[in-house]
């Protein structure tokens, strides 16, 4: 397999003034202490999880179907809270993030699904326009960014074609842009090569790999083996809602 | 600048699901239309009524018919003792000659010539009377009996009769036309709140996408409520122009109906439009309001 060559060079974006605030520093950008979610129906989907995700990390999150993963992303964007123990995201306690603050906290979060979730009647430049414009971002700020995000995931030719008119591996790559408008510490990438063939999903990792690059804490779950093989990096193991695996410069299964 | 922005992302938004569901929009409005103008037509019949009733009112509350020939004096203490009651506003003291010319002006004014020949007017049951006005037309009662009493006076005759009557008409109109249009807007209120329901449902992908991207609960819940308040100002704008429309019309019919130049005038317009805009407006946020609580749950 080869190693493709991002669209737009590390150096050049960052003279750009993009991922500025991204910059590493000690505090993790995720901490979970003896984390749980029990639903109210009862059933306890994490358990006494203990994680600690340092700012810059790229860390895959694996698991069989069941496990714990979306539940654990779930968990990070406050979608759901903890029932037990604490978790800290972007540096604010979810269980004490105030109803109208949430907004503000998912800001620091961008997130990508293995589905795209575009809108279809939105050209690209408007699907990555639409979560500055409703953020109550300027007209100005919409004409800078925008550009400068399709640029970094290589769309820039793009911007004006519908979504629904382009591949699915560049689909994916219009939701990534959106997810960083607003410069998040943490891009959460739920399997996000889950519908792609096996050359689009290297493209994908490459780009995740080089906002990772950047700065931005990388956190991806997935069942691509191959892919977790080949990266040698964080590996988190759920199973039955248990954290059963931390391992660094990990394979998919447990090697030992 | 940033609520500007705010204002402007949630007003296009309204426009753009107005017409997204024009069929469903547009129905919703038809019924903010028929609601008010079935208000329309209560405010101005009631209207209509309340000046007929002020205009009784107004007139003379109390008269009383005297004797012939009551002395001069006899007649001034009974004028200052009329005006020392509680409740009137005026004493006014009618000659038979008065009231003689009165008649003939009831008779020119169908278009008749009265003649008596050479009859006296006591033979035609023309008297000399006072006319009592009052400031307070439940006073009514206690001025005639206080009158009633006098020997000067021959009969007292109100027209406590004639208000309570209308009076009954009116309350019987108000609440027979308040429990239809409470109906209406109830129908009204179900079109709004399934309207926007609706409306959010076909938007659900974009709600997901606004909260995962960190909109704040106003950018999702106000262009929803705008929708459902623009429903009810284009029903207010329609309404109004239809009442503009049929206003010149209707004017002769309302006053061959109440007998009196009832409710006319540019005030009377501004005030009913400013009636029809308000509650046009708050059964649009109110149904909104109400779908937006219950249907776009955080």
């Amino acid at each position: 397999m080869s190693v493709m060559t991002g669209p737009m060079a590390t150096d050049d974006l960052e003279s750009a003034g993009l991922f500025v605030s991204a910059q590493p520093s000690v505090e993790p950008v995720i901490s979970m202490v003896d984390a749980g979610v029990t639903y109210p129906n009862g059933k306890t989907a994490l358990a006494d999880v203990n994680v600690t995700i340092p700012r810059g990390d790229f860390v895959f999150l694996v698991g069989a179907s069941g496990a714990g993963k979306t539940t654990f992303i779930r968990l990070l964007i406050r979608e759901v809270l903890p029932t037990s123990g604490r978790v800290v995201v972007a540096g604010r306690d979810l269980l004490r993030v105030r109803r109208r603050d949430i907004p503000r906290l998912r800001r620091r979060i961008g997130i990508v699904f293995q589905d795209f979730r575009l809108l279809p009647a939105k050209t690209v430049y408007e699907n990555v326009a639409f979560a500055l414009e409703v953020t109550g971002a300027s007209g100005g700020e919409i004409r800078r960014r925008v550009p400068m995000l399709l640029n970094l995931v290589g769309l820039h030719l793009h911007g004006e074609h519908l979504s629904t008119q382009l591949s699915g591996g560049e689909q994916q790559r219009v939701a990534i842009a959106r997810a960083l408008v607003h410069d998040p510490a943490i891009l959460i990438a739920d399997e996000p090569t889950g519908n792609l063939d096996p050359v689009t999903s290297w493209e994908i990792i490459q780009l995740l790999i080089q906002i990772n690059a950047l700065g931005t804490t990388v956190l991806m779950a997935t069942h691509n083996q191959e892919i977790v093989n080949a990266m040698r990096r964080r590996v988190l193991a759920l199973e039955g809602g248990m954290l059963v695996r931390d391992e660094p410069e990990a394979a998919y299964e447990r090697e030992y | 600048m940033g609520f500007f922005r705010f204002i402007a992302f949630s007003v296009v938004r309204a426009w753009q699901g107005f017409w997204r569901n024009a069929m469903m929009s547009l129905a919703t409005t038809a019924t903010v239309v028929l609601m008010l103008v079935l208000l329309s037509g209560l405010y101005i019949v009631i209207s209509g009524l309340n000046s007929g009733l002020e205009f009784i009112e107004s007139k003379v509350g109390v008269t009383a018919q005297l004797v012939d020939n009551l002395p001069q004096a006899s007649l001034e203490r009974l004028i200052s003792d009329a005006q020392q009651l509680p409740g009137v506003k005026a004493v006014n003291y009618v000659s038979p000659a008065e009231a003689m010319e009165r008649l003939k002006a009831v008779y020119r004014a169908r278009g008749q010539e009265l003649n008596l020949g050479d009859q006296t007017l006591q033979k035609i049951s023309i008297y000399a009377s006072l006319e009592i006005q009052l400031a307070d037309p439940k006073a009514a009662d206690s001025v005639a009996t206080a009158l009633g009493d006098r020997p000067e006076v021959v009969q007292i005759t109100t027209k406590q009769d004639e208000v309570d009557k209308l009076v009954g008409i009116i309350n019987v109109i108000r609440t027979v036309g308040i429990v239809a249009i409470a109906l209406v807007g109830l129908t009204v209120l179900f079109m709004i709140v399934n309207t926007i329901r609706i409306a959010v449902y076909s938007r659900s992908g974009e709600i997901e996408i606004m909260r995962l991207v960190g909109a704040s609960d106003s950018f999702i819940r106000w262009p929803f409520i705008l929708e459902g308040i623009l429903c009810g100002l284009i029903g207010a704008l329609i309404a109004i122009g239809l009442v503009a429309v049929v206003w010149d019309p209707i004017q002769p019919v309302m006053f061959d109906v109440f007998k009196l130049p009832v409710a006319v005038g540019a005030r009377f317009l501004a005030t009913l439009s400013a009636l029809l805009l308000a509650v046009g407006l708050a059964v649009g946020a109110i149904g909104s309001w109400i779908s937006v609580r219950s249907y776009l749950t955080a």
